[in-house]
């Protein structure tokens, strides 16, 4: 079915497809209607998962892992400041191992306040050992949701995921997107069958102190996330058979005769290919590298970068004193690493055209403040 | 065709661009429909946007040049609202002689509050002013019959609104 619907409808629909059992939750902007919309489907039966609004955001997570140790499939949306107070309990949740998925509206962190989007919030869970994916629009924030649960399940994983869309950008706004049949979505992902179940008949302790086994064990979370790239690409490959739509650890877009790259995140993509079909009509040879998979890293894939002249890495973030964060990553690969659009500053087209031009030839770090103000 | 819409909170600003990209979904267009967020509030001014295209879109965010302009406050800044637009045209709610704020730009005129009395009893002109733009944009009534059943679905009062924006379509031309 095609509806015209915004990216938080297209996160409830991920929930609700994939048959999600508990939603603990707490509302915050831009993420609230995630929330209100799967307790609308709650009232109507069209959902029949546990609804369980908490006091804090800290407590949310608390539940999901509670919920999700007792075997039950488990979601939740956050943002901002919100998905900062529950830092504490992301790491339990890949420590434990246990494959939650959540989503974040990616809103910039006070202070001062700003309602508007950057990626601060879901790129302070880069060291928790979540899996961490971009989506670029609405379609693949419904997509990724249900694809997190079928990677993060699986046993080579057992780890949580989040999937991130930028808010307004993404969540307030309506595009086209195709709801696949439940059917379909119920072949494709199947029942969760927890390895390790929290159980009453038969006590035991998770997430206990292991002190000088500490070590092993965040080893551990570091090579289920390594193999998380090779169950990544099979799920990609199996959703594609499936529902007809292409995905990958990293998209290209136009690289196969560039000299040129920018490399970006998440929906300010579509806008900067935009621009590289501006350039690339001037008769400059641009192209763009999307990074999808945020963590874990697709380091192999991104080896193809020491191809281009100029590799142009577009940071959203902002890590004070070292500048932006993927572009700290790539450093080795990338020739120049621009600051944009922090707090959701708006930047068009335009904007990305006078970049790829100015910052050709061009080395280091760069900031770009825009012009347009509403 | 980007379109950019101009009120004040409470006059339907945001439902209107939802009605409008649901018009264009339902004629197959790619879509994208959003609302300025921010500290917005009955009274203030307020904007909301509409993308439509045959191809696959690629911008995102506010809408700088926009291809046609619609202000269901005569009360805003001429300046502010009109600001971006080149060759298109500026549909505006009024009574007053409005060409002479927008000099040099095509100025369509139509008596939104009016019509908005007559049919809800109460000024708020969304419906009707969809009206008015689908017919400048050439589409048929019946698209945006729909749209509007299917956006105003929830707030109510969907008859009536479909006789305000029939009305107004009908005094468009």
């Amino acid at each position: 079915m095609k509806d015209l619907i915004d990216g938080n409808a297209a996160a409830a629909w991920g929930a609700r497809l994939s048959r999600v059992m508990v939603v603990p939750n707490f509302p915050i902007t831009p993420q609230t209607e995630i929330i209100e919309t799967l307790a609308k489907w709650k009232e109507t039966g069209e959902w029949t998962g546990e609804f369980l609004p908490m006091e804090s955001e800290h407590s949310v997570l608390s539940a999901a892992v509670a919920s999700e140790a007792a075997g039950a499939r488990t979601f939740t949306a956050s943002s901002s400041q919100g998905l900062v107070l529950m830092k504490e309990i992301h790491y339990v949740a890949s420590g434990m191992r246990l494959p939650i998925v959540m989503v974040n509206c990616s809103r910039g962190l006070a202070a001062p306040i700003t309602l508007w989007p950057d990626n601060n919030d879901f790129l302070s869970l880069r060291d928790s050992g979540w899996l961490m994916f971009f989506a670029q629009n609405n379609q693949e924030v419904l997509d990724f949701i249900i694809m997190a649960y079928k990677i993060s399940e699986n046993r080579d994983v057992l780890l949580p995921s989040i999937v991130n869309m930028e808010g307004f950008i993404l969540s307030y706004t309506r595009e086209p997107i195709e709801i696949p049949a439940q059917d379909v979505v119920d072949s494709f992902l199947p029942e969760y069958r927890p390895k390790v179940l929290l159980d009453p008949e038969k006590p035991m302790s998770l997430g206990v102190p292991s002190l000088h086994e500490y070590m092993y064990f965040r080893s551990q979370v570091h090579k289920a996330q390594m193999n998380a790239l090779n169950v990544a690409e099979r799920v990609f490959s199996e959703f594609e058979k499936t529902f007809g739509r292409s995905y990958g650890l990293v998209e290209k877009y136009m690289t196969d005769d560039a000299d040129s790259v920018f490399v970006t995140t998440g929906s300010l993509s579509t806008t900067v290919k935009a621009a590289v079909n501006a350039l690339r009509n001037e008769g400059r040879k641009f192209g763009l590298v999307r990074i999808v998979c945020y963590r874990p890293f697709p380091k192999k894939e991104l080896e193809f970068l020491s191809n281009f002249e100029n590799v142009i890495v577009l940071d959203n973030n902002l890590s004070p004193g070292m500048g932006g964060i993927v572009f700290s990553e790539l450093r080795n690969l990338a020739t120049a690493g621009v600051v944009v659009s922090l707090g959701g500053k708006h930047i068009g087209r335009d904007d990305f055209v006078k970049i790829g031009k100015k910052l050709s030839g061009a080395k280091g770090e760069f900031w770009y403040f825009g012009e347009k103000t509403v | 065709m980007k379109i950019r819409f101009h009120g004040r909170g409470g006059q339907g600003v945001k439902t209107l661009a939802r009605i409008i990209g649901r018009t264009f979904f339902l004629k197959g267009y790619n879509v994208q429909d959003f609302a300025m967020y921010g500290a917005e509030r009955r009274g203030a001014p307020v904007m909301s946007f509409v993308r439509a295209d045959r191809n696959e879109i690629l911008e995102r965010g506010y809408i700088f040049n926009p291809d046609c302009i619609v202000v269901l406050d005569d009360t805003l800044n001429p300046g502010a609202v009109s600001s971006g637009l080149t060759d298109g045209f500026v549909l505006i709610n009024t009574t007053k002689n409005a060409d002479e704020w927008f000099p040099g730009k095509k100025v369509v005129k139509v008596n939104a509050t009016q019509i908005a009395l007559d049919v809800l009893g109460k000024p708020i002109v969304n419906t009707a002013m969809a009206g008015a733009l689908a017919k400048l944009l050439d589409i048929e009534f019946e698209k945006l019959e729909k749209a509007i059943r299917i956006e105003m679905g929830e707030i109510g009062n969907v008859e009536k609104n479909i006789e305000a924006a029939e009305r107004c379509y009908r005094a468009c031309s």
